[in-house]
């Protein structure tokens, strides 16, 4: 029982060793634990470009929003030390806040987002509790001002 | 651990400054709603601060001693000096708090986590009121 739980083990680490080498990263295994919450910030950037070409009358209260997560953006991408998709790519697919289009919907991802960075904070090491802390504050003032 | 001890004195001073200004702030507010808002909030830190006083006692940490007397950073006369010093504190209250995280794992860096994020919260509901523009801001508690 132990033996073959420790083989298991084993494998799992040559085959994360093979991603090293043999793979970018995006490999989950290598990705860092911060990825997540610079993925999000790209797609709440995109949801609010989406609701800004919907709703134009929502400019001037949505685009300082979306800077905001351009700004997270920037600094993740700095801290992790990865390149951000270049102004006009899409953001990563496949993410739930793709289908974000109403107000009500963006500050419901908004709060799915905070309770992420806030879980992702806990875990982070010293020197990036307060960076991350700042952005899950960040995604709860957005969530009010789009009470 | 005297990281610890010194940034979580610093919040305690940061919320006993909140609690010394909401005085002056709910007084010169309008309308029952801002008033209730700021009494909420002075709540909000009064709890702050009494956890604080017991987080303290139990690292056996001495507390600065609280001054004599608090001064205002500027004279509270009307709603919009009233509006302005609310926002100014909360964003006081966020740096200090923001300063805990690095010095904190688990459940104290989660409480940290909150009380930044209502002060965030808070400075952004008094920046609506104030009508300034941006209510956000990208890094809150950051200087």
């Amino acid at each position: 029982m132990l033996g073959s739980a420790g083989s298991a083990v084993v494998g799992a680490t040559v085959l994360a060793g093979c991603g090293l080498f043999g793979q970018d990263d995006d490999d989950p295994k290598t990705a860092d634990p911060l990825q997540p919450v610079l993925d999000e910030a790209l797609a709440l950037v995109a949801a609010y470009d989406r609701a800004v070409v919907s709703q134009p009358g929502l400019t001037p209260r949505l685009t300082p929003l979306a800077a905001d997560h351009r700004a997270h953006a920037t600094e993740l991408a700095k801290l992790i030390g990865g390149k951000l998709p270049s102004a006009g790519a899409s953001a990563p697919a496949s993410n739930a806040s793709d289908a974000v289009g109403t107000v009500a919907e963006l500050r419901k991802a908004e709060q799915t987002a905070q309770k992420n960075a806030a879980a992702a904070c806990k875990q982070a090491p010293a020197a990036r509790a307060a960076l991350i802390g700042s952005i899950a504050a960040c995604r709860a003032t957005h969530a009010e001002a789009l009470k | 651990m005297q990281r610890v001890n010194e940034q979580l004195a610093a919040a305690l001073a940061a919320e006993e400054a909140a609690i010394y200004a909401y005085g002056p702030i709910g007084v010169k507010l309008t309308g029952t709603g801002e008033r209730t808002e700021a009494r909420a909030a002075e709540q909000a830190h009064r709890n702050r601060r009494d956890t604080l006083v017991s987080k303290l006692a139990q690292l056996k940490a001495s507390a600065a001693p609280a001054p004599a007397g608090y001064e205002l950073p500027f004279a509270v006369t009307d709603r919009a000096s009233a509006l302005k010093l609310a926002v100014q504190v909360e964003d006081g209250v966020a740096q200090a708090w923001r300063v805990v995280l690095p010095v904190t794992t688990g459940t104290d860096r989660s409480n940290a986590l909150s009380a930044l994020t209502d002060s965030a919260v808070r400075a952004t509901r008094w920046r609506r009121l104030a009508e300034v523009t941006p209510v956000t801001m990208p890094f809150p508690g950051r200087p």
